[in-house]
């Protein structure tokens, strides 16, 4: 679904194009998040009335995915190097690591962070949204290593024999030269981790945090009106999952230099 | 065709720029370096020729530690190469390598890829990292296309940014493994142009490569490698045209045929 792309005159540059459009998604997103209140206030009952509380679920599920996004690639990288690492305890932290967030649920995580880890530190008592920011961005990080570990490898060896030739750090070959082409060759699963992920924050409701699925699901016990509560849900997580793929979408045009698609 | 270069003739006092001293190497169970002993000058154009696998390209490479040796010496600038990190950064510095697959950086620009290494190693401001590049990438007449990226380069412009590329560090002797062996036949000609205008210069220039021609003309000395081993260290003119070795005229009889 890179409909978006094509909406720009043809004499624009793909760079043209791409920027055009992640700037353009970016600013649907922001309209969307502070906007949908208005729409939704002129639907009929049960929907009408709570149109402010969707249009601020929309905003914490919106937060909750940047946040752990961002947070979630920095560990994913952390991670993904320290597989490579070549001191073996390293790497077994790595894998025990991967091994033990891939291997039990996303539910059990978010209230292990909740509840067990203040009972077992009592210094890391975190707000509800804090903890799913933390459980959200550990879990989606350990699929981020995979990714981006999987890019890292892709470079060929004559790229690091190079750069180290020419004199350059083993930090700066992996900055200047290594991770930005493995990060194009992570992008596609990257994505779809961000997805996953901004669907998988709906978890966060089971700690109290007001997110969209939370909101749809109190107001859904409330009314007794399960179709146009998980309907206008459904579809706000829709929009937001359309205008998530349009950004990456376009990103992945911008670092495409060959223009292979 | 003579080269005029600043060659240093016998009687001046030359300090050898590399020592190497009874090098050995090891993949597994072959043994591709057999105690390797050569002293390279500075300003002098050295060609490296033999079969492929005879431990060439290895040796090569074990003079800025691409490939790590087993034992003997080998000593650059007047640094030991071993597994002093600060000696090793020091070595590299001065030590630059042309590829055979070029290992041009993808996702920058060709000005981008000679400029990088300045501005990270030696701190140089992007401005004149920049004009230092541009001016490198003129000599080696590729003026027109600084801005593109190396999937938009000719193999053998590729090429050509590589030696600019290595260039714009400045170093004291460039390393050429095979650079046009990756080449079509039409494109070799203009990046051995560009190495002899680069060996002009006085460039310090050791080239692993299998082009005669170019190892007659520009080369002061030919090296011969044989099952890992430097089975003869003679100038051109003794190499190609007195050779007395029957492996070795076997082995150039190959080539004219």
């Amino acid at each position: 679904m890179n409909a978006a792309l094509s909406v720009w005159p043809a004499r624009w540059t793909r760079q043209q194009r791409s920027t055009a459009t992640i700037a353009a998604s970016a600013a649907v997103l922001v309209l969307f998040m502070w906007g949908v209140a208005k729409p939704l206030s002129w639907m009929p009952e049960p929907i009408g009335p709570v149109a402010d509380e969707f249009a601020s679920g929309t905003r914490v599920t919106v937060w909750l995915t940047l946040a752990a996004g961002l947070a979630g690639i920095a560990i994913g990288v952390l991670a993904a190097v320290a597989k490579l690492a070549p001191f073996p305890p390293i790497r077994w932290a790595a894998e025990l690591y991967v091994w033990a967030v891939r291997g039990t649920p996303l539910l059990v995580q978010v209230l292990f962070v909740y509840f067990a880890l203040p009972a077992i530190v009592p210094a890391l008592r975190l707000s509800d949204f804090s903890s799913a920011v933390v459980a959200l961005s550990v879990n989606v990080g350990a699929y981020n290593a995979e990714a981006i570990r999987a890019g890292i490898v892709a470079v060929p060896r004559g790229q690091t024999e190079a750069a180290r030739a020419l004199g350059l750090s083993p930090l700066q070959t992996f900055r200047d030269v290594v991770f930005p082409q493995a990060f194009k060759i992570a992008l596609p699963p990257l994505v779809n981790n961000v997805v996953a992920l901004l669907k998988d924050s709906s978890l966060a409701y089971v700690i109290g945090v007001v997110e969209l699925s939370n909101v749809g699901n109190r107001l859904q016990a409330a009314t007794f009106e399960p179709v146009p509560t998980l309907v206008t849900t459904a579809t706000i997580y829709l929009v937001l999952t359309t205008v998530l793929t349009q950004i990456s979408g376009a990103v992945e045009q911008r670092l495409d230099l060959e223009q292979r698609r | 065709m003579s080269l005029v270069r600043p060659v240093p003739t016998s009687a001046a006092p030359r300090t050898p720029l590399i020592v190497a001293e009874g090098v050995n190497k090891h993949f597994g169970a072959a043994h591709v370096l057999r105690d390797v002993s050569t002293r390279f000058f500075e300003g002098e154009v050295a060609v490296i020729i033999g079969a492929s696998g005879s431990g060439k390209s290895t040796f090569l490479r074990t003079l800025n530690r691409l490939e790590k040796h087993d034992s003997g010496r080998i000593v650059v600038n007047g640094i030991e190469l071993n597994d002093s990190v600060r000696n090793l950064d020091a070595i590299r510095r001065e030590v630059g390598m042309v590829f055979q697959q070029f290992n041009l950086f993808p996702h920058l620009t060709a000005l981008e890829n000679v400029a990088l290494a300045p501005r990270r190693v030696r701190g140089t401001p992007r401005g004149e990292a920049n004009r230092a590049a541009l001016e490198l990438l003129t000599r080696v007449g590729l003026a027109d296309h600084v801005h593109k990226h190396p999937f938009q380069l000719s193999g053998g412009q590729q090429q050509r940014v590589a030696i600019a590329r290595s260039l714009a560090m400045n170093p004291k002797v460039l390393l050429f493994d095979e650079p046009t062996s990756a080449l079509d036949p039409e494109m070799i000609k203009e990046v051995l142009d560009v190495m002899k205008d680069v060996a002009r210069s006085g460039m310090t220039m050791i080239v692993v490569t299998h082009e005669m021609r170019f190892a007659r003309e520009v080369g002061d000395r030919i090296l011969f490698f044989d099952h890992g081993a430097l089975l003869q260290d003679a100038p051109p003119n003794e190499f190609f045209d007195r050779q007395r070795n029957d492996r070795i005229r076997a082995f150039l009889g190959q080539l004219t045929h």
